[in-house]
């Protein structure tokens, strides 16, 4: 007997189940002795007892009838739930609130019963109004042709089953909250106080018609955003077609001219950085970064090899910056001719508010600057001389097959 | 101990149904005076705690 008892599978006794078939009113007392083994009346009994001894009898029936399933396993909390654990919250939450209005009322600290409940209940219908509508993407428009032959879905084709039921409810407690406040203050056989009626229809609809306002704005905003989309996919068609469109249109017709489809795409893909990185190429002539890319641009085209330019900072093109430009083209064109070959040419320039300083490196064999001959000026006048004639300083450093480094320094006044 | 975790509805939920026992303990002894119109918000406030720790447990676990 005892190893039998051992080994046996644990009974599982039945959950408790509503049964409205059976109910008087939602079958909790009924699936509750049945759930007990015990005649319905004895809880029914229990709960009458419990409303007249406590008063909790009604509250106790309402969860029961809220979270008790019934035989097929649905609760009616579970078909009102959005997400897992929402509709407790909710209640708990609402619970809690009522909780505390109870113990203010006990207190004494109290308006009104006439106006405090109808406003508690139009807010929780306004708040179920406000919910279902907003749990309805923005985009979402009754304008579906596909839809309007279904008769179920009426003239609000974006609002289905559960959620028109939600927004009926929030209608109806808005609506009843309203009728109880003028009723419990008279004014609804009194003809004098049909100011106090309308406000409290106008503030009624006002809670029901606000969230279609909010969904009207929000649609407006996302058509807006959406023009503006398009504004700018149009404007990036338009510009590739006027660059990129008409380079490649170009390439194709020099297909046997290497060199210069080799500086059509490097115009195109400098014309095209600058343009993404909003950096509008008729800055040439005005500042630094912009001469320094149009420099680029024209040594390439007039030497050939690539020379890769990268600047931070910016600033006008006055005489010390003019300068620094042109000391900086004679280096470019210099590695160009001699290295032009050996890879491309970085460009550095670093723009600060102190000072400006702009490198030039080249891959190419590198030469020994003390070696260069008196009448050669190159290096010595237009590079050197030129910064030393604006205050600023340039040093050439170069080793046998290791490339060459020009770096340019001028300090820059401050205004 | 056996190694399970902590169910903080539970918890909660025992907590404050022990607090309500309390009160009501001290009502029956005559230390406090529970009318209904305290009595129903602290019914409430019990519930409405449990429901809002098993909504809360729930809604971190799924």
């Amino acid at each position: 007997m005892g190893i039998e008892a051992s080994t046996a599978a644990p009974t599982l006794r039945p959950r408790i189940r509503r049964d409205p078939e059976r109910g008087l009113i939602a079958g909790v007392c009924s699936g509750t002795a049945q759930r007990a083994g015990i005649d319905p009346i004895i809880v029914r009994l229990a709960f009458v007892a419990a409303t007249i001894a406590i008063g909790i009898g009604p509250i106790v029936y309402g969860l029961a009838w809220l979270f008790i399933p019934t035989a097929d396993g649905g609760t009616i909390a579970g078909r009102l739930r959005g997400g897992r654990g929402s509709v407790e919250v909710a209640a708990g939450a609402g619970l809690l609130v009522l909780s505390a209005l109870l113990l203010f009322r006990a207190l004494g600290w109290w308006y009104s019963d006439a106006v405090t409940w109808p406003t508690v209940t139009a807010g929780v219908g306004g708040a179920l109004i406000w919910r279902q509508w907003m749990s309805v993407p923005a985009g979402v428009a009754p304008a579906d042709p596909g839809d309007r032959d279904d008769p179920g879905r009426g003239a609000l084709p974006f609002l289905e089953g559960r959620m028109l039921g939600t927004v009926g409810l929030g209608v109806a407690l808005v609506l009843g909250a309203a009728l109880v406040f003028l009723w419990a203050n008279g004014a609804l056989n009194a003809a004098g106080d049909a100011v106090l009626a309308v406000v409290v229809v106008v503030v009624a609809l006002g809670l029901i018609l606000a969230p279609l306002w909010w969904r009207l704005g929000r649609s407006l905003a996302a058509e807006r955003a959406e023009r503006i989309r398009s504004q700018e996919r149009a404007e990036v068609a338009a510009h590739l077609h006027d660059s990129v469109l008409q380079t490649l249109a170009l390439v194709q017709r020099r297909a046997d001219e290497p060199r210069e489809v080799a500086g059509l795409a490097r115009r195109q893909e400098r014309e095209l950085r600058a343009w993404l990185l909003d950096r509008p190429p008729a800055r040439a002539g005005q500042s630094l970064a912009g001469a320094l890319d149009t420099v680029a641009a024209e040594v390439e085209s007039a030497h050939g090899g690539t020379v890769e330019v990268v600047t931070v900072g910016d600033c006008p093109l006055d005489p010390g910056a003019e300068a620094v430009l042109g000391a900086a083209r004679e280096a470019i064109v210099n590695a160009a001719k001699f290295a032009g070959e050996n890879g491309p040419i970085d460009v550095f320039a670093d723009v600060s508010p102190q000072r400006i300083e702009i490198f030039v490196r080249d891959r190419g064999p590198g030469f020994d600057p003390g070696a260069v001959p008196a009448d050669r000026r190159g290096v010595r006048e237009s590079i050197v001389g030129r910064m030393e004639r604006h205050g600023g300083r340039a040093s050439v450093s170069s080793a046998g097959g290791s490339g060459t480094e020009v770096e340019l320094t001028l300090a820059r006044s401050e205004s | 101990m056996n190694g399970r975790s902590l169910d903080s509805a539970s918890l909660v939920a025992g907590l404050v149904i022990a607090a309500l026992g309390g009160v009501l303990l001290l009502d029956g002894t005559g230390a406090v005076d529970l009318r209904f119109a305290y009595l129903a918000p602290a019914v409430t406030a019990t519930v409405g705690a449990i429901l809002l720790a098993i909504g809360l447990s729930r809604s971190r676990r799924a």
